[in-house]
């Protein structure tokens, strides 16, 4: 064995050498040709969204529905979060792929480059209400508290707004910063005048008997942006059809919930706990949409350019940097 | 010599976590170098989060907030923690219920805390007491549990009353434990500020207050300053309780 292991190889015509190379390259052809085409089903998409957030029934439809796997991407929930910024830190570390999540805390990511995410779809607009206790008595020139859920949030300039149609002087409302379900508990003790949230929480408070919508968001600033699907740049610049495919299967979810409403009711109850007369009531107040609102996000990157929150940014530019592809003959 | 290591330490943490930064050991955004928590002292400092907050007056709503939560934890856990080290029947009914609420997080306690003590000082002060509550009763129960009993004998045998062996025995021999549970609670209140804050502040000031506000923008540096804020306050503390251990062991 050793000495026929040992023994020189015959020396071959450059024709054999030439066929051998071109048998060889051909075979390592095929192969790859052929694990292009078999390989490994491609990881799940890294999806998050926010714990309990109406905003994202799209999502919860085109899970259940089997949207995505119609479309050809596997979805897989890796977080539910209780915070918009808490996701972009995820998408930050690189432990994410896509999420539903607020639009501002997006424009603040983009922004600082906390995170490099742009939008594949908007989820909904509007969404959200000024809800008041039932002492609330309009036009009563008093000192009252109002609860935010953020500081420059898109609720902020809600409040900012609702101010002007309330006809309420703005020194004579403080505002505060609270989680939305403490806003709940605040309203129900009397700690606090009123508050501005997305649903479900204005219509929980509404179902509570403890306070009522002032103003809901649509008549606060019509078409204003909310929740988007956003995707990081990498995962849509390394799977372009995935993030296709995701467009598609949220516009059929968002198409599903207006023709089966019932069914999509059904949905949300599963997935928030809720109780069906609020999920109902909170889903009136709710746009769902796959369009972008350019000139929302615009104007509310505006706002945080006015109040010294981000510097420097042309809000045109920034829109179109944070909206990415969504813009593409979708936007209004 | 002691304080120059100390400070040599510290000086060498901050050039490593400096020459990470500059070294690019991870994704940009995620490394906030010193230099880079610096400038956001200066800028909370001149500028504020929200804009016009400025962190000394953070600082100073935080401080109140802890003082007043352990001070409170102080009043009552103290008691309690010497009553259940002396008393074997007080050990006994109490201590389950002790041992019940003690594992509960301060956040758990946050709805109740806003409908008991409404939004602000009170149910901010409300968490950081339960926080510090705790290793203030524990350090004092077993403070008093490890006094040597021969020592309460020979106050007794000398003639001592129960006055006597709790001023000149058992006070003093339960001190050093005593003082190291203030030490944990008070640590523990700190930690549980950035909770107690989240509860709503009413004025606007609080350094946790101000590290959630940084956090929504996602200024993590920052939220990153805030958190040396936090950590020079809870340095200031301990120095002040290092003094107040050395006045009140000084017979050790």
């Amino acid at each position: 064995m050793i000495e026929t292991s040992l023994t020189p190889p015959k020396p071959r015509s450059g024709k054999r050498i030439i066929a051998l190379a071109l048998v060889l390259a051909a075979v390592a052809g095929l192969s790859f040709y052929t694990y292009g085409r078999k390989a490994a089903p491609a990881a799940p998409v890294r999806m998050a969204y926010l714990q309990n957030d109406l905003h994202h029934l799209p999502l919860w439809v085109a899970m259940d529905k089997g949207f995505y796997a119609d479309e050809g991407v596997d979805v897989k929930i890796v977080g539910v979060f209780r915070s918009g910024p808490e996701i972009m830190t995820a998408f930050g570390a690189g432990a994410l792929d896509a999420a539903f999540v607020g639009e501002a805390p997006v424009t603040l990511a983009v922004a600082r480059g906390a995170a490099r995410v742009q939008v594949l779809a908007q989820a909904n607009t509007e969404g959200s209400a000024l809800v008041v206790s039932s002492a609330w008595v309009q036009g009563e020139d008093k000192e009252r508290t109002v609860a935010i859920p953020g500081n420059g949030s898109v609720q902020d300039l809600l409040l900012r707004k609702a101010l002007a149609l309330s006809d309420l002087a703005a020194e004579k409302v403080k505002t505060i910063v609270l989680a939305p379900p403490d806003m709940l508990t605040a309203l129900q003790a009397g700690q606090i005048d009123g508050f501005v949230a997305w649903e479900p929480y204005p219509s929980r408070a509404q179902t509570m008997g403890i306070g009522r919508a002032l103003h809901t968001s649509a008549d606060i600033w019509q078409g204003h942006p909310c929740c988007v699907l956003a995707a990081s740049d990498d995962f849509v610049r390394a799977h372009p059809k995935e993030a296709q495919g995701m467009i598609r299967a949220q516009e059929r979810a968002i198409r599903f919930i207006a023709e089966r409403t019932d069914e999509a009711v059904a949905i949300a109850v599963k997935h928030t706990g809720m109780d069906e007369t609020v999920v109902r009531n909170a889903m009136g107040h709710v746009t769902y949409t796959s369009a972008p609102s350019i000139a929302g996000e615009e104007e509310y990157v505006r706002f945080l350019g006015s109040i010294g929150y981000i510097k420097g940014e042309d809000p045109v530019a920034l829109t179109k940097r944070i909206l990415g592809s969504s813009q593409d003959g979708k936007a209004k | 010599m002691n304080r120059l290591r100390a400070l040599c330490s510290i000086a060498a943490a901050v050039c490593l976590w400096q020459l990470v930064c500059v070294l690019g050991a991870g994704p940009k955004a995620a490394l906030i170098s010193p230099l880079e928590v610096g400038a956001a002292l200066a800028e909370l400092c001149v500028n504020g989060m929200p804009p016009g907050n400025l962190l000394p007056l953070h600082a100073l709503y935080s401080l109140g907030r802890v003082l007043t939560g352990v001070l409170l934890a102080v009043l009552l856990g103290g008691p309690l923690g010497l009553a259940l080290g002396a008393s074997p029947s007080a050990r006994r009914a109490l201590s389950p219920l002790v041992d019940f609420l003690r594992p509960v997080p301060p956040l758990a306690w946050i709805p109740l805390a806003i409908v008991w003590f409404g939004i602000g000082f009170g149910s901010a002060v409300f968490l950081i007491f339960l926080g510090a509550f705790f290793p203030i009763v524990l350090g004092t129960c077993s403070g008093v549990r490890g006094v040597d009993p021969l020592l309460v004998d020979a106050v007794r045998t000398l003639g001592g009353g129960r006055r006597d062996i709790w001023l000149k025995v058992l006070l003093p021999g339960a001190m050093p434990s005593v003082l190291t549970g203030i030490k944990v609670g008070l640590g523990i209140g700190w930690m549980t500020l950035v909770a107690a804050e989240f509860t709503g502040v009413r004025q606007g000031y609080g350094l946790g207050y101000m590290i959630m506000s940084a956090r929504d923008l996602q200024r993590l540096d920052l939220v990153v300053a805030g958190m040396v804020g936090i950590g020079l306050v809870g340095l200031a503390l301990e120095c002040a309780l290092g003094c107040l251990y050395k006045h009140l062991l000084r017979w050790q």
